[in-house]
């Protein structure tokens, strides 16, 4: 026969279930970590970071297949540290960010790589959606999520760089982008 | 003309790298003013690019210059007054600060802004200092101030070669050119 004491365990444990099962989506934003992307101009490559992102990943080791990853980008938040250059990535030659204020990423199922991962998903930024592969290690923390990766991508794919800004010999064409993030459950993260 | 400095006048080695480096320095100043009076745009960003490469170039012979002199001391001065000799020897001291000072300060400026320099596109070099708008804009002052300083410097330095060669006549001028003037 179960002693009360043995029953409450047991019902402590059972209602820490549901936090486990769901606990397989994560989520963050700015305070989270970083999102930085790096360009090169005139051969030295610059650091850049996005101040205002959400992130959210839906993930079971087990069915990978399954997995989701949402990014989504406030594109007036790109920061350089240079005012003058951060005026021009803001404007309709780059970000054109009163058209274009967000950028999303979107991915569905994910394949082994290496020791992480790799996302096969799309980026849609300045109106033009195009497939990009997003590699990531997953660090999996008592109470967070480490989650750390980057991709590259083709700025004139997605017409980053208009007009004059369209040439690659002073602005190179690839941009790496690299995150770093400690995410945390959803459900943790939005109860009150 | 031989490659090491003789008692009467530098060498070949010493000249050619003070004439690079002036010819080198009308460049800098030439892409500086180009670059000031453009948006910012790849064009912009390609002139003070060079004007950057060209900086490293001028701070790398600059190391080769005090090297080569201290390998190679240079002749001594033709027989001036005592307070001229003195005037050289400072100005000259006051060149080889500056040719210093000016890619260095260029450099950290760059830094400063978060538009690191690369010598002509083929090596990335290092940051001196953090991103920092404000240290930038005084990098800038700082940079622009010096270069003001470094025109000054060099009229007198052509003027004083002028007079030495021309009124004097003590063959000042020939030291540092690979014929003799008439």
């Amino acid at each position: 026969m179960a002693t009360p004491l043995t029953f409450r365990i047991f019902a402590a444990l059972a209602a820490l279930l549901p936090c486990v099962a769901v606990a397989a989506v994560w989520q963050g934003d700015e305070q989270s970590g970083a999102l930085q992307f790096f360009a090169t101009q005139a051969g030295a490559k610059f650091p850049g970071h996005f101040g205002m992102f959400k992130v959210r990943i839906d993930f079971d080791p087990a069915v990978p297949a399954q997995g989701r990853l949402d990014v989504t980008i406030a594109t007036r938040s790109a920061d350089t540290a240079d005012a003058e250059r951060d005026e021009v990535l803001h404007s309709q030659d780059f970000f054109w960010i009163e058209r274009f204020p967000e950028a999303k990423y979107h991915a569905e199922g994910f394949k082994r790589d290496g020791m992480g991962w790799i996302a096969a998903g799309n980026l849609t930024l300045r109106g033009v959606t195009q497939p990009v592969a997003v590699r990531f290690e997953l660090k999996p923390g008592a109470l967070h999520l480490g989650m750390k990766g980057g991709a590259t991508l083709r700025r004139l794919e997605f017409g980053i760089g208009q007009g004059d800004w369209a040439e690659t010999t002073w602005l190179s064409d690839p941009v790496d982008v690299a995150f770093d993030l400690s995410l945390l459950p959803e459900t943790a993260a939005t109860s009150p | 003309m031989p490659l090491r400095n003789s008692p009467a006048r530098y060498g070949s080695i010493a000249q050619t790298l003070h004439w690079l480096v002036v010819a080198l320095l009308v460049v800098q100043f030439t892409l500086a003013r180009i670059a000031d009076n453009m948006p910012l745009g790849p064009d912009k960003v390609g002139t003070l690019a060079r004007h950057k490469s060209v900086g490293i170039t001028i701070l790398g012979l600059a190391m080769l210059r005090l090297a080569w002199r201290w390998f190679d001391p240079p002749p001594p001065l033709p027989s001036m007054l005592p307070w001229q000799a003195r005037a050289a020897r400072i100005s000259h001291a006051a060149f080889y600060a500056i040719l210093f000072a000016m890619p260095l300060t260029g450099w950290m400026m760059s830094s400063a802004s978060n538009y690191p320099v690369s010598w002509f596109s083929l090596v990335q070099l290092p940051d001196l200092v953090a991103p920092d708008p404000a240290l930038k804009k005084l990098l800038h002052e700082v940079h622009e101030t010096i270069s003001k300083i470094l025109i000054a410097l060099a009229g007198l330095h052509l003027l004083a070669a002028l007079k030495h060669q021309f009124l004097d006549r003590n063959g000042l001028l020939f030291r540092m050119l690979p014929w003799r003037p008439r």
